[in-house]
């Protein structure tokens, strides 16, 4: 598969902080490569030098191949990107906004007619035509953001956090939206620091931190450099410390905690681990309100490699 | 492509209400002021009637020469009334000077010794001061001429004392008609030549038109603003665009150009119809004029927009200000102002975009010749140009070390 | 404190606009005490007259001119047609006279020469076109008597030398007490312009929609908020007005210390809190960058226009003035115009002057009570 974007030894300083430290990384065409990161780890300066909107210090990044620059303009014809922040006229409409920027890159009228429709029923937003971004709530907002973004078809789409602070509606709405993009074919980078999305959408990760990457692959290999494959909560009023200690020596179990009416097992590896606790549990006579086990998550990747949460 | 984005643009601004409003309204409004202000101001440098006194003693009796003369000055509604005059004596008359409610009054202090008591120097004290030494002048003439007859005449009044004197009363009644008749006629000659076009509160609606123009800037600084990616959201999203910044930046700024001049039409309109402003009789000449003026407002905002790297409330700032002392400086707070530069410092004034414009406008109203004219127009677009040229540099290529 | 610091990171994003209307004060108070112009004074009672003599400077012609020279400004500027067409337009010589080139040889025969003459047609144009009259008239008059120039010269000159007794009662230094007035009518464009355009941006910046969610919720109340807000921006206006008091002292200097002074700065700095509050009103009306610059023209440059900051009151006609009296402007410019001609400071004399500041006073309360109702109801229908 070809390379879309590639990105060699990026570095980008800020006086005195290294905002981003000798990144290099591909993307493929067809995938959908998750950048992750806590605020701050870089990942919007990394976009906004792709873009070539920021001057960087060392490095070189080439899109479809060739070279970006601030006058690529056949390159930039092939991109759509969408923001953190919100960027629309408030002085247009809904139809307005997406035509005006789907006209900065297809001049056909007819043509654009129809994408603008297109980019419309992507996002949901039929029966908001002709409202004011004044009269939008911060979801439907986020969605016009999109279409904005994507209207004009692009070949390799940015998007930036598109879902901050956005409710569960139109964030399904959003997601949906860009499998449907996926499926069309378009390569997307997207950047975010809920793990969810990632997991949900994602080919492939990049977990940035410090402007440096910490971990990439497949979502897969990544949980796998958690160290841990299972992790099962018990909600117990009371314990007797000898029972901690007795679960701590069952088969495959990494770590046992126990802390305010929560007990806390992981597990390295293994299957049927839950069953077995249970069975123990009954035995013991121990009364429970709660058990349920979870997989692993990127926030559990990223605790074991920098030792702090993903989330702040 | 630079039609799409120019509709937009328009759009954007139109519907910026709170901006169209009041970058239309306020130069309508402070013209509306000026009128106000202004309306009386020329028309009230001809002379009101003075309030004055005279104080009736025995020597003002017997002195028929001022007191005639007062009487014609001061009689109600009369044609040649100067004065409105009462007749008091010496403390009544300090005591109405001291409350301002005349502006002197005159004693005769002896047969040929009159005296002007005012306040302090003014317009209308001259004014009573003048008349009263006209008077003087008329007895100084009858005391001269009458000088003379009597020695043109000592041969025959050293033959007959009785007859001479008999003479000269006959004589001083008929040479003191002829003087007053002299004095009464009007066969001095004076050519008054001065231009009709002198009314100079016209150039203070010739610096709101100016001002007007600059501000269109603010409009362009606005529109130039969401085309930059360090200015706003939307400026990112249209940097990643596959166009020419250049491009761009020039049909949005077309769409602030066009804005100001549907904003610039209306003032004119107004000004014209409403308060009656004279800007000569050169039409197209005046046009030509107005679209450089607003072309020149465009490039400084469009300057400021692109080099100037701060946040919108400091562009703004610079903007106004700029404006604003260049408006002070072409006369908008005192038309002295704008002539005293002009003479003294003209440097400044031939930079200053406000003066320019202004300036173009007094020419075209006050002189019959149009090198002045062409002169402001081609500095305006010399000026245009070369901040133009100046964004235009800056914006190449344009990459941001921090958004 | 929070309050505090925001609102200097606002001041300071505002300090170039600051200085530019400090700049014009000054400029225009520099200008105004350093030229003797007369459109804005108009206590000179000399008109200033340019001679443009194209005969030869002998007899009758070198006479008018020395009578002129005696009697009037002669104004010294190039004799270039532009300068003297500017000079005349703007008031810098109100006269010119051409003397034709066979002035003296065409009145000594007879001939009534015509004399051509430009004026402004205002006052002092016509005192000037008097003495011209005067003149001509007498040399007329004499010249039916008397053969010889030289009789006729000796006998106008005696006639012309004849002096008026002028007795000037006024002891008081109007000039200077003018240029005071005039640099504190004139600060009323600059302390409402500033605090104005200032307090406007600041609001604004304390305004933007997150801000006043995040102040709202939080523990302060909004009428204690606002009151720290005033405070901080009552704070920035006091300075201003210490500021341009500070430069009057520096312009004027020993001429100031006058009893006059202590009302000039009462005054002035009543009239600085009545900006304040103007400001403040305007500021919670309005949420609009790019409209406070129009505001801030429409207020300042308006009411000074209106209420004779920038053109003398007695110039303003008669329906302005009454219009005016809505203006605080105008009962601020009041009182200073009144203290210029105030010679004796006793209660009588004083009345008027405490009544217009107790005028403006009510006008503080008045946008104070009118803020708090907007703010507050404001606030409830944003939330």
């Amino acid at each position: 598969m070809k390379n879309v974007v590639e990105v060699k030894k990026l570095t980008k300083e800020y006086k005195e902080l290294k905002a981003v430290n000798d990144l290099s990384f591909e993307v493929k065409e067809g995938e959908i490569l998750g950048l992750l990161g806590p605020n701050g780890s870089g990942k919007s300066t990394t976009i906004n030098c792709i873009l070539s909107l920021l001057n960087f210090s060392e490095g070189s990044i080439k899109i479809f191949g060739q070279e970006m620059e601030p006058d690529a303009y056949k390159l930039k014809e092939k991109i759509g990107v969408v923001f953190q922040d919100v960027a629309v006229f408030e002085e247009l409409t809904v139809i307005e906004n997406i035509d005006y920027f789907c006209g900065l890159y297809i001049q056909d009228k007819g043509l654009r007619k129809r994408y603008v429709e297109d980019a419309i029923q992507l996002v949901g937003l039929e029966e908001f035509k002709k409202f004011y971004p004044k009269q939008l709530s911060g979801g439907l907002l986020r969605r016009l953001n999109i279409a904005c973004g994507v209207a004009h078809k692009p070949k390799l789409i940015i998007l930036d956090e598109p879902t901050v602070a956005v409710d569960p509606q139109s964030r399904n709405n959003i997601l949906d939206g860009i499998k449907t993009l996926r499926d069309q074919g378009t390569t997307i980078i997207y950047t975010t620091h809920y793990m969810e999305e990632v997991e949900i959408l994602c080919d492939r990760v990049i977990i940035l931190d410090r402007g440096q990457i910490i971990a990439s692959g497949t979502i897969d290999e990544l949980k796998k450099l958690a160290k841990l494959e299972e992790k099962v909560t018990v909600e117990v009023m009371e314990l007797d410390s000898k029972y901690i200690k007795e679960i701590g020596e069952f088969k495959n179990v990494e770590d046992v905690t126990y802390h305010e009416g929560i007990l806390l097992i992981t597990y390295k590896k293994g299957k049927n681990n839950l069953v077995e606790l249970m069975d123990y549990l009954k035995n013991a006579k121990i009364q429970y309100n709660k058990i349920f086990s979870e997989r692993p998550t990127l926030n559990d990747v990223f605790l074991e490699l920098t030792g702090k949460e993903l989330r702040d | 492509m630079f039609f799409h984005n120019f509709k937009y643009s328009l759009k954007t601004l139109f519907r910026n209400k709170m901006l169209i409003f009041w970058t239309f309204a306020f130069p309508i409004i402070l013209g509306t002021l000026f009128n106000m202000a202004f309306q009386d101001i020329e028309k009230n440098e001809k002379l009101d009637l003075i309030d004055i006194a005279i104080i009736d003693n025995d020597y003002l009796k017997n002195n028929p020469l001022f007191q005639e003369t007062f009487q014609v000055l001061g009689e109600e509604n009369g044609e040649e009334q100067l004065f409105r005059i009462q007749y008091v004596e010496e403390a009544e008359a300090r005591e109405l000077l001291s409350k301002n409610e005349i502006t002197g009054y005159l004693v005769l202090e002896g047969i040929n010794h009159p005296k002007v008591v005012v306040n302090h120097n003014g317009i209308n004290e001259t004014v009573f001061q003048s008349v009263v030494e006209e008077i003087i002048d008329i007895q100084e003439i009858l005391k001269n001429v009458s000088g003379k007859w009597i020695q043109d005449n000592i041969p025959d009044l050293t033959q007959d004392i009785n007859s001479g004197i008999e003479n000269f009363d006959s004589w001083y009644t008929v040479i003191y008609q002829d003087i007053m008749k002299m004095l009464d006629e009007e066969n001095i000659r004076i050519q008054d030549t001065s231009s009709d076009h002198l009314s100079y509160t016209m150039i203070e609606y010739y610096t709101l038109i100016a001002m007007t123009c600059l501000y269109g800037g603010i409009l362009g600084m606005s529109a130039i603003n969401q085309c930059l990616a360090n200015m706003s959201s939307n400026g990112k999203r249209v940097s990643v665009s596959p166009i020419s910044k250049g491009k761009l930046i020039l049909s949005s700024a077309l769409a602030s150009y066009v804005t100001q001049l549907f904003g610039l039409l209306l003032l004119f309109l107004y000004t014209i119809l409403v308060i009656h402003v004279d800007y000569g009789t050169n039409l197209p000449l005046v046009i030509l004029l107005s679209l450089v003026g607003t072309l020149s407002g465009l490039s400084l905002g469009v300057l400021i927009a692109s080099v100037i790297k701060s946040n919108e409330n400091t562009k703004v700032g610079i903007m106004i200000s700029f404006t604003m002392l260049g408006c002070v400086l072409s006369g908008m707070m005192g038309i002295t102002m704008k002539y005293v530069v002009d003479k003294n410092i003209p440097i400044v004034n031939k930079l200053n975009p406000v003066n320019m414009i202004t300036d173009g406008f007094y020419s075209l109203y006050y002189y019959d010749t149009f090198h002045r004219y062409y002169f402001n127009v081609i500095s305006l677009l010399a000026f245009s140009f070369l901040l133009i040229g100046i964004s235009a540099f800056c914006l190449r290529r344009q990459k941001y070390d921090s958004i | 404190m929070t309050v505090f610091k925001t609102f200097l990171k606002v001041l300071k994003s505002c300090k170039g606009t600051i200085i530019l209307y400090s700049a014009i004060l000054i400029f225009f108070a520099v200008f105004n005490t350093t030229s003797g112009d007369n459109t804005t004074n108009f206590v000179a009672e000399k008109p200033d007259v340019f001679i443009i003599n194209q005969g030869e400077r002998e007899g009758i012609t070198k006479n008018l001119i020395q009578y002129f020279e005696e009697n009037a400004n002669i104004i010294d500027i190039k004799n270039e047609e532009n300068a003297i067409r500017d000079a005349l337009f703007y008031r810098d010589i109100n006269y010119i006279i051409y003397i034709p080139e066979n002035f003296r040889e065409d009145f000594l025969d007879h001939k009534n020469p015509t004399i051509e003459v430009k004026s402004t047609g205002d006052y002092m144009a016509s005192l000037a076109d008097m003495m011209l009259e005067r003149y001509l008239k007498l040399a007329n008059i004499y010249h039916e008597t008397f053969a010889s120039e030289e009789e006729i010269i000796e006998n106008l000159n005696k006639t012309l030398s004849e002096k008026l007794e002028v007795e000037v009662t006024s002891k008081l230094d109007t000039d200077h007490l003018t240029q005071i007035a005039n640099y504190y009518n004139f600060a009323n464009y600059s302390l409402l312009a500033g605090c104005v355009f200032v307090i406007c941006m600041v609001l604004f910046s304390f305004g933007r929609d997150v801000v006043r969610k995040r102040t709202i919720i939080s523990s302060m109340n909004y009428k204690k908020y606002n009151r720290k807000l005033l405070l901080s921006n009552g704070l920035f206006a006091v300075s201003l007005w210490a500021f341009y008091v500070l430069v009057s002292f520096f312009l004027f200097g020993s001429s100031l210390f006058t009893i006059h002074t202590i009302f000039y700065l009462i005054n002035s700095l009543i009239f600085t809190f009545c900006a304040l509050s103007i400001a403040f009103l305007i500021g919670n009306l309005v949420h609009n960058r790019e409209a406070i610059n129009g505001i801030v023209n429409v207020v300042a440059l308006g009411s000074s226009f209106l209420c004779g900051a920038f053109v003398p009151t007695e110039y303003l006609p008669d329906f302005v003035l009454k219009i005016a009296h809505v203006l605080p402007s105008y009962w601020y410019i009041n009182t200073n115009e009144r203290l210029k001609t105030m010679e004796v400071f006793n209660f009588e004399n004083l009345k008027p002057i405490f009544l217009n500041m107790g005028v403006v006073i009510l006008f503080i309360l008045l946008f104070v009570v009118m803020m708090n109702f907007i703010s507050g109801k404001m606030r409830k229908t944003n939330s």
